[in-house]
């Protein structure tokens, strides 16, 4: 067993998002915001799939496979779907399936419980790619090509991606950087004083996304994901009862994501757990 | 005689390329390290921290923008305290102009790097410059103080002080 990594940190926040998918148009704001505050660049065909390389991609998910639904119940929904920022059984002491098998520790939990990857350290092994249940994390097979003046407008905050790395998104902890550093400047010393907003968040038009701190009751976020309507994507765990989950958590360790999904749609929510 | 003096013709390209690369490479490294980033005037930060008595350095070194960089001074600043009216200064300000070469600073930092001066430095464990760019207030040059930033540095400090170590913290 490996030794237990309990270490008493400043920081009390948990970072965590709820999306509602029935407030959700599929616009696709959220993934522009995305690209454009992380650096990646927008491709011209998106069906090129080992050319694209996105944090944040909006699925479409119908009941309509094979011809399941018939004219009047045809439903689609949209998915925004980026890194679940998974942080195994226990919150206090994470283990996200990708951190344990990285070699060369380009990725790892923060202390708001944020997956963190640098993608410099980065050797591109792709083994956290294969370990991450959400197909979350991208691997850059070539360099960003940024077209026209995308190039002049890029973050300086965020390092440009080169090739053979993987990527993935980091709930934007630069912005929460950049906070920190105002805070700081009116002379605010407390990091947990700091709140943010990721750049989807922002950018939603509906309001479907919700951004805030989980360890925090009052927090909308905290509210949301003890909703009813709240689930998880592919977290079939959340239904089982309590003794069934404290056995099969005994025996291997579960995503346990921070992202939670928000639906009323009974089809949608079968079909985000495989059902 | 004449055996030594073709050998020496022989080898004397050879010599001559080694030593031309050998002083090419190392003006490329110190270009790519930045270690010439001196700017020439004639500045001696003795003089200003003992004799003019600056406070310290952010009587000239101000937090530029949202904080992450400590500013560099520029003809403006300098003439807050000079009013230039001496010949000395007159000739000074006349030959330096803020277009020139441009200011650099100690350590470049690699794209990665999210480093921020005013959460080093305004924080409730604060750093002290030299903690970083050495003895600078009393050298007699505007020139960088050589070396990197290497990482362990930062960890170091992040250690002893029992500041987070996570990646997150300064890398993006």
């Amino acid at each position: 067993m490996a030794q237990e990594k309990k270490k008493e940190s400043a920081m009390k926040r948990r970072w965590g998002m709820a999306i509602d998918l029935d407030k959700c148009t599929g616009c696709g704001q959220c993934q522009v915001a995305c690209s454009q505050e992380n650096n990646i660049p927008l491709f011209e065909d998106d069906s090129e799939l080992l050319k694209r390389v996105v944090f944040l991609d909006v699925m479409k998910v119908t009941n309509d496979r094979d011809r399941a639904a018939q004219y009047p119940n045809v439903k689609t929904a949209f998915i925004p779907k980026m890194c679940q920022q998974c942080s195994g059984n226990d919150p206090k002491n994470p283990k996200p399936p990708c951190v344990s098998v990285c070699p060369v520790v380009a990725t790892d939990v923060g202390d708001d419980g944020v997956v963190s990857q640098v993608w410099s350290r980065c050797i591109g092994c792709r083994y956290c790619q294969a370990s991450c249940p959400y197909e979350a994390r991208q691997f850059n097979w070539w360099k960003p090509e940024y077209e026209g003046s995308f190039k002049e407008s890029l973050n300086p905050e965020v390092s440009v991606a080169s090739r053979g790395t993987i990527v993935k998104c980091t709930f934007c902890s630069h912005i929460w950087k950049r906070e920190r550093d105002k805070m700081l400047a009116r002379g605010v010393k407390d990091i947990n004083a700091v709140q943010y907003t990721p750049a989807c968040v922002s950018g939603c038009p509906t309001g479907a996304m919700v951004f805030g701190d989980l360890n925090d009751p009052a927090s909308e976020v905290s509210r949301l994901a003890k909703t009813d309507r709240a689930f998880r994507l592919v977290h079939t765990i959340d239904t089982w009862d309590e003794a069934k989950k404290k056995e099969a958590q005994a025996k291997k360790d579960y995503p346990n994501p921070k992202v939670y999904y928000l639906s009323s749609q009974q089809w949608l929510r079968d079909m985000m757990r495989f059902k | 005689m004449k055996r030594s003096r073709s050998l020496l013709l022989f080898f004397l390209p050879f010599i001559i390329f080694t030593y031309v690369s050998f002083v090419v490479f190392q003006k490329a490294c110190d270009h790519a390290m930045n270690v010439q980033a001196e700017k020439k005037i004639p500045f001696s930060h003795k003089t200003h921290v003992e004799k003019y008595g600056a406070a310290d350095c952010e009587t000239c070194h101000m937090y530029a923008g949202n904080g992450r960089f400590k500013g560099l001074p520029t003809v403006a600043d300098c003439k807050m305290c000079h009013d230039g009216n001496t010949a000395k200064e007159k000739a000074m300000f006349a030959g330096f102009k803020d277009s020139d070469v441009p200011w650099t600073s100690y350590a470049q930092q690699p794209d990665l790097v999210y480093f921020s001066h005013i959460a080093v430095m305004k924080n409730e464990k604060t750093a002290r410059c030299a903690s970083c760019h050495g003895d600078k207030g009393h050298s007699t040059t505007t020139s960088k103080i050589k070396g990197k930033m290497p990482m362990g540095q930062c960890m170091d400090c992040h250690d002893a002080l029992k500041i987070s170590n996570a990646c997150m913290v300064c890398h993006d």
